[in-house]
C-alpha cells in the first residue's frame, strides 16, 4: 500500500471523497501529494470543503472513498494506542477552536503537552515562550473563556504547535486577527516550519499566502481547482502539476 | 513516572472540580458499610455468644426407675447406637438429692423433712461439639425420649429454638443488607462517574484529539472509584467503631449483658470488608467508563 509514498511525504490523498449524509458531496476525488517538511496552502470560498479535508486527515472523520497515509500510514486504519501517538505527532489548531473554557490559558496549551507525558517544568517553559511569541504573557492565568475571539483563535494555534508535532493542520488561522497578531501567527507557524513540520493552512487570508513561495490549493465545490504557488508564478491548473509539484515544493 | 505523574495530576483535577458529588458518594458508601457492617457484627456477636452457650448444652434424660449397671451399659449402647457422644454420665437419686442441696446452699435446711429419693434419677448427655444443629439436637432429643423407661427430655429447648430463630433471622438481615452494599455502591459510584463523564464529554474528546492514550483517560476514573471505595469504608467502619466503643462502654455497667463479651471485628474481616467495597467501586466506575466513554 505504501509503495507510492517514499520517506519524505507526509501526505498522500489518493481519490479521496467525502460525502456527508444525506448527499452533501464535502470533497470530490482529491488526490495530493504533500511532501514532508512542506507548507501548504489550502483556499476556497466558505463551504468548499477545506476543513472536511483537514478533519480527514487528522481522523475526526472517516473518507467515504478512497486513500489516505501520513507518513505511510494509513490514519484509518490504526487504532488505540497506535493511534494516540500517531495523535500527538500531529498538531490541530481547530476553526472552532476547541478551547477547553473553564481552564487556564496555560492548562489549555499544557494539554497537548501533558497527553504525551513531558516533564511539567518543560512544559511550563514551553508556555511561557509560545504566550511570549504571541504577546499574550498577561493571559497565562485567565480563563479562556473569558478571552476574545482573536484570543482564543491564537491560544488554539498555541495548543496545535507546543508539543512540536511533526505535522500541523491549521484552519483558518488569522480570521479574527489584525495585521500585526496575524504577522506573530505567521511567524510562529514558520518557526514550526524551519523546525521542520509539515505545515498545511486552510485560510481565506489572501495576505498570508500571496506572497509566499508555497504551493497553494484552491478547492471548489469539494474538486480540486487549481494548484498554484505563491507570487503569481504558479500552474493554472492542478491535474498536471500534482506529481511535478510535491517534488519541488520545498 | 511520568505516567503515574499525569495521571494524579488529572485525577486531581477530576477532584477538585467534582468534589461535591464525590464527597456526596463516598457518604452513601460509608452509610451502606455500616448498615452492613452493624449487622454483621451483631451476627458475629451472637454466632459467639451461641457457640460458648452450645458448650454448656446437655440433654437431661430423667427415668422413672434407679437403673442398675446393667441397664445402665445398656442403655449406654443404645445412646450410643444413635450417635457418638461426648459424655454420657448418670445421676442416681442421691447423687440428684446432693446436687440440689449443694445449690440450695444456706437453705439446704428446707430439705430436711424431704425423702432422699425424691428426684429423679437421670442421664445427662453432653453431644459431640459436631452435634450444634438445633435439627440434630432435637432428633437427639426425640431418640432419647423413646428409650424405655424415660420419663422426660430436657435441654433448654423454648430457649435454644428462640436463639437459634434469631439467628437465622439475623443471618438474613446481614445477606439482605449485604446485598444492599453492593447494589448502593455500585451503583452510586457508577451514576457519579457517569456524571463525570457526560458533564465533561467535551474535554474527554478534546484529550483523545490530541493524542490522549486510552489509559490516560480511563485511569483517573477508576482511580475515583477506588479512592470512594477506601474512603467510604473506611469512615463506615470507624463510625461502626466509635458505635460500639460508645455502647460497651455505655453496657458495661448493666449485669445482664455481662453474660456476653463483645467483639469488634478481627482485622482479616475489616481488611475484607474494605477490600470487597473496593472493588464494587471500581466495579462501578468501570461499567460507567465501558457505557459511556466512547473510546
Ligand atoms: N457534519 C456535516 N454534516 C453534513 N454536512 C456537512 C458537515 N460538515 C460539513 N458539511 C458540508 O460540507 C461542505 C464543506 O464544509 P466545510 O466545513 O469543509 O467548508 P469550509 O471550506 O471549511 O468552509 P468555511 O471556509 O466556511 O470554513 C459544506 O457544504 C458543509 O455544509
Ligand atoms: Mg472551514
Amino acid at each position: 500500500m505504501s509503495k507510492a509514498t517514499d520517506s519524505r511525504t507526509m501526505i498522500e490523498m489518493i481519490k479521496v471523497t467525502k460525502r456527508y449524509p444525506p448527499n452533501v458531496m464535502a470533497l470530490d476525488d482529491i488526490s495530493v501529494s504533500i511532501a514532508s517538511g512542506e507548507m501548504f496552502f489550502l483556499i476556497g470560498r466558505s463551504g468548499a470543503g477545506k476543513t472536511t479535508l483537514l478533519k480527514l486527515l487528522c481522523n475526526m472523520e472517516r473518507p467515504s472513498n478512497g486513500l489516505i497515509e501520513i507518513a505511510g500510514m494509513n490514519i484509518h486504519q490504526v487504532t488505540g494506542n497506535k493511534l494516540a501517538k500517531l495523535r500527538q505527532k500531529v498538531g490541530v489548531a481547530y476553526q472552532d477552536f476547541r478551547l477547553l473554557t473553564d481552564r487556564t490559558v496555560a492548562e489549555n496549551i499544557a494539554i497537548s503537552m501533558e497527553v504525551s507525558y513531558k516533564k511539567p517544568e518543560l512544559i511550563r517553559n514551553r508556555v511561557r515562550s509560545l504566550l511570549a511569541q504571541l504577546q499574550l504573557e498577561d493571559k497565562h492565568d485567565m480563563l479562556t473563556g473569558d478571552l476574545s475571539r482573536g484570543e482564543q483563535q491564537r491560544i488554539a494555534l498555541a495548543r496545535a504547535v507546543a508539543n512540536s508535532p511533526s505535522l500541523i493542520l491549521v484552519d483558518e488561522p488569522t480570521g479574527n486577527l489584525d495585521a500585526t497578531s496575524t504577522a506573530q501567527v505567521m511567524e510562529l507557524l514558520s518557526r514550526s516550519h524551519n523546525a521542520g513540520a509539515t505545515i498545511v493552512i486552510a485560510t481565506h487570508d489572501e495576505s498570508i499566502y500571496r506572497h509566499s513561495s508555497h504551493r497553494i490549493m484552491e478547492i471548489n465545490n469539494g474538486r480540486i481547482s487549481s494548484l498554484t504557488k505563491g507570487d503569481g508564478q504558479g500552474w493554472p491548473n492542478a491535474a498536471g502539476a500534482m506529481d511535478g509539484g510535491s517534488g519541488d515544493a520545498i | 513516572m511520568n505516567f503515574w505523574f499525569s495521571i494524579f495530576r488529572q485525577t486531581g483535577r477530576n477532584l477538585r472540580q467534582t468534589w461535591t458529588t464525590m464527597f456526596m458518594t463516598c457518604l452513601t458508601v460509608s452509610l451502606s458499610v455500616l448498615i452492613f457492617s452493624f449487622f454483621y457484627l451483631i451476627y458475629l456477636n451472637m454466632l459467639n455468644a451461641e457457640s460458648r452457650l452450645s458448650n454448656e448444652l446437655r440433654l437431661v434424660v430423667y427415668l422413672e426407675e434407679e437403673p442398675g449397671p446393667e441397664l445402665q451399659e445398656q442403655m449406654r449402647l443404645k445412646i450410643s447406637r444413635f450417635d457418638q457422644v461426648e459424655e454420657i454420665k448418670f445421676i442416681s437419686k442421691a447423687e440428684a438429692f446432693n446436687r440440689f442441696a449443694d445449690q440450695l446452699g444456706d437453705n439446704r435446711e428446707v430439705l430436711t423433712d424431704m425423702p432422699q429419693d425424691f428426684l429423679p434419677a437421670s442421664i445427662e448427655v453432653i453431644p459431640l461439639k459436631t452435634l450444634r444443629n438445633l435439627s440434630q439436637v432435637k432428633l437427639f432429643a426425640e431418640y432419647l425420649a423413646t428409650l424405655p423407661g424415660t420419663q422426660m427430655v430436657q435441654y433448654g429447648q423454648k430457649w435454644i429454638e428462640r436463639f437459634y430463630s434469631f439467628i437465622k433471622l439475623l443471618s438474613i438481615v446481614v445477606l439482605i443488607s449485604g446485598f444492599l452494599l453492593i447494589l448502593t455502591a455500585t451503583f452510586m459510584v457508577a451514576s457519579t462517574i457517569r456524571l463525570t463523564i457526560v458533564s465533561r464529554q467535551e474535554e474527554l474528546e478534546l484529550l483523545k484529539l490530541v493524542g490522549a492514550t486510552n489509559n490516560y483517560i480511563r485511569t483517573p476514573f477508576l482511580l475515583e472509584g477506588i479512592l470512594v471505595g477506601l474512603m467510604g469504608s473506611l469512615l463506615g467502619l470507624a463510625s461502626l467503631y466509635a458505635l460500639f466503643q460508645w455502647t460497651t462502654h455505655h453496657l458495661a455497667g448493666a449485669g445482664f449483658l455481662d453474660l456476653f463479651t463483645f467483639i469488634f471485628f478481627p482485622p482479616g474481616i475489616i481488611f475484607i470488608i474494605i477490600a470487597l467495597s473496593i472493588v464494587l467501586c471500581t466495579a462501578g466506575s468501570y461499567t460507567s467508563m465501558q457505557k459511556f466513554l466512547r473510546i
